[in-house]
This record gives structure tokens, sequence and C-alpha cells, in this order.
């Protein structure tokens, strides 16, 4: 088992003909995701990595009715309309790779997903993975497979390098992970850190994670509340939450629940 | 970005806020001269910082003559407030005050949607006044209109949605004795990522360091800027007093590097940070542009395990710059992810034809180790 992604899932990617779409397509089906096809309005009937582009979403469905995530690729300017578009084709969870996307429009966008049940991961999100099921985006890049191993840590984390980085400790120490995810760098998060714990709580295979946060921000208070770093760091400590010094001590301080 | 008092005024014109009257006086400007244009006896002058609190910290002075303005506007320019630069001061019409309200309208991150904070006690810090007497209204993007009985509610949602605000404020909402009301006070951020629907953003140059933006900071600034400005980060660079050059990469990693050179007790000339795979001219720039800060002792090139930043691309922007300077400083290097190999190989290539003083790791060594290391060659 695993959080967000299994054997089922079918991935569409918006923007798929752009070079960091296109990249991610490769990325994502080297590590065995399927991606069943791709969307750029104007470039239907291309192909990308052998997969069909699609003018819309519309026209996908016809041909891949079982279509479970979205990944967008397109110019912050673009994000909108790409992201309520995958909205009103009941997307169920879409992944905002874009950044720098006008807060404005993502307060737009995650409410119109709010009411439809829609999980958005992002924006600002490299991707998330599961090792030896499938990555959405390019997670762990072409080293993945030295970086991740299936394994028992979930890793939630704030910075997508840091993402990489944790998950890479992680392995060196022995260990391996049941899912990674980048939350994304905005100041408004379409999935956060609570929501993440309720799913890796119920996951069978997880039975620690590490979540690599952020000086200031409100986002830990979800899972203790406090006010200054400090205050965050004692917070989080009163509801049992590990809090390192440096970066390299979140893995000695994992191992031994692993 | 965070406005002037007196750039966030000329929005609330905009949409119908009343501000008082009032004038803009410049470094070098005659304030004499723009009192009495102004043509009100009883005057406020105000300092224009990014800071709050200068009401408590002499940053507000009343007036009632020219020479006074003159000699108050002097002084204000010579007192930064809190560290923060004085660009400018603002005379106004000083206010028959009756009541001080409070209005606001700000990103909620539990709701993740804006949200509308008022009071009938104005005038002092908001986290100064007993919640309870506090009212906030949850609000959605998508509505047009507000719908509360809040003097100027509905102007200010106007005024956030349609200026891509991140923060509107005004504290206090003056109610005068003649029963209206004025915005005392302005303070507004705006959502920079919007700039591309807003060509008329055309503000002036500022930092929060409590100074005015270094050459090289303004430089670097622009490296991000034009049509190609998301494709890539390379663009962020503030100038510090320590002697160590700083080229990191990652948001996240990056922090975690300041902290960890730091404890290892160095200083950084720069916080510096790329990120999102940028291409080799913008990191070449930036690069060259770290390196021509004087008296330099060391430079730390250092990131986590990339996704998807191609390591060959920007090591041959950093590369580019370490022909042309050929620093004699030692320089320590610890990166991987794609293309680590190919990077790694420009890297020794350069060291060898300009005899460079260098170490290169790969993800085998921790971020923080290699700062160490880093220590050991400066200190020889």
């Amino acid at each position: 088992m695993s959080i967000l992604i299994d054997h089922n899932t079918k991935v569409l990617i918006q923007g798929m003909t752009g070079k960091e779409g296109a990249k991610a397509a490769t990325a994502m089906l080297e590590y065995g995701t399927k991606v069943v096809c791709g969307v750029t309005p104007g470039k239907g009937g291309q192909e990308v990595e052998g997969k069909p582009i699609f003018n819309s979403l519309k026209e996908a469905f016809v041909r891949f009715p079982d279509i479970t995530t979205s990944a967008i690729y397109v110019p912050p300017f673009a994000a909108k309309a790409a992201v309520l578009e995958a909205i009103e084709n009941n997307i169920p969870t879409i992944n905002v790779i874009v950044e720098r996307i006008p807060i404005r429009d993502t307060a737009y966008f995650l409410a119109a997903a709010r009411e439809k049940n829609i999980r958005v991961i992002g924006p600002s999100s490299l991707g998330y993975i599961a090792p030896g099921i499938g990555r959405i985006g390019v997670v762990g890049g072409p080293l993945v497979q030295e970086i991740f191993q299936p394994g028992s840590i979930g890793v939630i984390s704030r910075s997508g390098g840091m993402t990489n980085e944790l998950s890479w400790q992680i392995r060196k120490a022995g260990m391996g992970q049941s899912a990674a995810v980048h939350v994304g760098g905005d100041l408004l998060m379409g999935t956060t850190y609570g929501d993440l714990l309720k799913l890796f709580q119920e996951d069978a295979q997880t039975k620690a994670v590490v979540i690599f946060g952020e000086h200031g921000g409100w986002y830990e208070f979800d899972v203790g509340r406090g006010q200054s770093a400090e205050e965050k760091s004692r917070t989080l400590a009163d509801v049992g939450v590990m809090v390192a010094e440096r970066y390299e001590d979140l893995v000695t301080l994992i191992q031994p629940f692993a | 970005m965070n406005l002037y008092e007196f750039e966030g005024k000329q929005l609330f014109e905009k949409y119908g806020i009343a501000v008082p009257r009032g004038c803009v006086v410049r470094r070098g400007d005659d304030a004499a001269h723009a009192y009495q244009e102004l043509d009100v006896k009883d005057v406020v002058v105000k300092s224009q910082v990014l800071s709050g609190k200068r009401g408590k910290n002499n940053g507000i002075k009343f007036c009632s003559s020219a020479d006074e303005v003159a000699r108050v506007a002097a002084e204000l320019f010579d007192s930064p407030i809190r560290g923060q630069y004085v660009a400018a001061v603002r005379i106004e019409e000083k206010l028959e005050i009756a009541k001080e309200h409070y209005v606001s309208i700000i990103y909620d991150t539990r709701t993740k949607q804006p949200v509308l904070v008022y009071s009938a006690r104005g005038g002092m810090d908001i986290e100064d006044v007993p919640e309870s007497e506090i009212q906030k209204y949850a609000l959605d993007v998508r509505q047009e209109k507000i719908g509360l009985d809040i003097p100027y509610a509905e102007e200010l949602w106007r005024c956030f949605l349609q200026e891509d605000a991140r923060l509107v404020e005004i504290n206090p909402l003056v109610q005068t004795v003649d029963g209206r009301y004025v915005a005392a006070d302005a303070k507004i951020a705006i959502d920079e990522d919007a700039g591309f629907r807003h060509k008329e953003w055309t503000f002036e140059p500022r930092t929060l360091m409590g100074r005015l933006p270094t050459e090289r900071e303004e430089m670097v600034k622009a490296i991000d800027a034009g049509e190609a400005y998301y494709r890539g980060t390379a663009g962020k660079y503030i100038e510090m007093d320590g002697d160590i050059a700083i080229l990191f990469s990652g948001g996240g990693a990056s922090i975690a590097n300041m902290d960890a050179l730091i404890k290892a007790g160095l200083k950084p000339a720069n916080y510096t940070e790329y990120s999102g795979n940028p291409p080799r001219e913008k990191v070449h720039a930036l690069a060259k542009i770290v390196l021509s800060k004087p008296g330099l002792k060391g430079l730390w090139i250092c990131g986590g395990v990339a996704n998807f930043t191609n390591i060959e691309e920007t090591f041959h922007g950093i590369v580019d710059a370490l022909d042309e300077i050929k620093p004699t400083y030692p320089i320590v290097v610890r990166r991987a992810g794609p293309y680590e190999a190919e990077g790694m190989e420009l890297m020794r290539a350069c060291a060898e034809r300009n005899n460079l003083r260098i170490k290169l790791f790969g993800k085998e060594e921790s971020m923080s180790d290699t700062a160490r290391v880093l220590v050991e060659m400066v200190k020889n």
C-alpha cells in the first residue's frame, strides 16, 4: 500500500508538449508510472513519448475515461485556466507543478476544487513518489533508483530539493520511504502537512514520518500550536513530534522507528 | 512587495477610499514650499518607511508652520525607523478624530481564502486588541461583493482583488468629528507574481534590509526580469557583511546551509539561491556578480541532491564566471543530481586551467560537513 499513488493511477499531463512537461513525461514513464496522454490546446494530434496529445481534457476523456491524476506543466499565467479545466472534468487528484502563480489565482482554483472534493497538491510542487510504484513529476530525477527504495518512512517537505536530499539521507542510513511528497513552498498549500499525516496514519506501510518545514508560517500548527520558532519547536515536542537541530539529524531521530 | 504609505493611499483613492489631503516630499525637495502649496494650517508629517510602529518611533510629527515643517522633515530624513531607510515624507492635513477603527483583508492559510478583519478599536497594533473585540469574516476570491456593514469594506475588497494584493490594511480608519470616514494610514503588499497583468507597476526599488538596495542587488534582480521570468530563478541576492561568497541552490537547502555556515564559524558575504533549472546564462550573470564583491576569503557552492536542475548546465554558468575571475581563495563544492558527473568534470577542468584551490563533493558528504571543510581551507 502507499498514499496518493497506486498501480491503478493513470496520469494526464497538461502542457506535455512544453520542455518541462515532456521531460516529466519521460521521467514518469521511466519509473513505471502510467502516463496515458497529454493536453495542449492547439497541439492535438501530436505525440510525446508515444502518447497522444489532445486539444482539451474533454477530448482526452473520450479516449481515456479512467484518468485519475493530472500533472500541470503550463506557464504561470495559464495555470488557473488549466487547473479549472481539470476540476471541471472531475479529475480526483491534481498536482500543480507550476511556480509563481498569482496567489489570487491559487485561491480561486483551491476554492473550486474543495467544492468538488478534489485533492490539489501544490502549487510549486515538484510532485510525489511512492518508491517502487510510481512518481508524479520528476522527484528523484535521474538518480531516483539510488535515492528511493520502498520502506516505512513517509517524507513531507516544503522544499523540493530537500524532499530529495532528505530521502537520500534516509536511504543512506539503510532505510526506505513509503512515499515522499513535496507540498510546495507557496503561502497557500492545496494539501497540507495535516492532510498528509492523516493519509500516512492510515497507511499500513508507514511507521514514521519526517517533515521538513519552514521558519515562520502557520502550517505546522495543524500538528501543534505555537508562535515563534522556539515556541513552534516546543509545542510540536509537546504533541510528541521530535524536532531536529540539523537536517542530517532527522535520520538519526527516525531510525529507531523504521 | 510592501508599498509605502503614499503609494497605498494613491491606490485607495483610485477605489474611492477617502484619504487626508496631502503631498509627498522627497529627499532634497523643499518641504516648506510643499506645505505652503498644500494650504492647510495643522498638518501631520510622516516618515515613509517599509515598517510599522512609526508613531512609537518618532516617525510621525504634528506641525503648524512652514518653518516647523522644514525642520521636522529634515529630522525625519535623518532618522531611520527601526532600521528602515526613510524614502520620503508625507505631509497631510491633521484630522479631527472622533473615533478610530481598524479594517484589513489578508490571506488566511487555514481557509486558503482572504479574511476581512475589523475592529472598532483601531489606532493600535491589532495584535494588542483583545480577541473578543475583533470581528473576522471569511471571504472567497470568487465573490464580487462582501455585503457587510463595515465602512469601505467593498472598496477595500475591490482594491484587494484588482490590485492583486496580499494584504490591504487601514489602521486607523478615522471617523472624523463631522462624520466622514478617512483612511489615515495605508498598508498594502502586492503579489509580485501577478506582475504580468500589471504593466502599470513601476514602483521604485526597495529592500526590507533597512537600506536602499545595493548596486549588486539591483543587478541580480534584473537577471530574472523579462519574458522568461519564470524559467528558473537566479535573481536572489542579499548583500551581507561577511567574506564567504555563497552560491546555494534550492530554497529549503539554502536556509539550512546559511545556518550551517554560521554555526561552523564563517560569515556569509551574501545570501544567494538559484533553483528551478535556470539556464547557463542566468547562472553565469549571477555568479559573476556574487564573485565581484571585494574582500572575499572563500566560496561555498552548495546544494542538495537536485531533482531536475541540470548540474552540468548550471555549473557551466559558474565555470564561466570562475574562468573570468580566477579566484585565489578556497572553494568548496557540494552538489548532486542530473548530469552531476559532467558538472563535476567541468569544475575539475576549470580548477586545473586556473590553478584554483577547490574541493569537490557529491551526495556522499552531507551539506553541513562540507561547511567544516571550507573552514579548514580558509584557516590555512
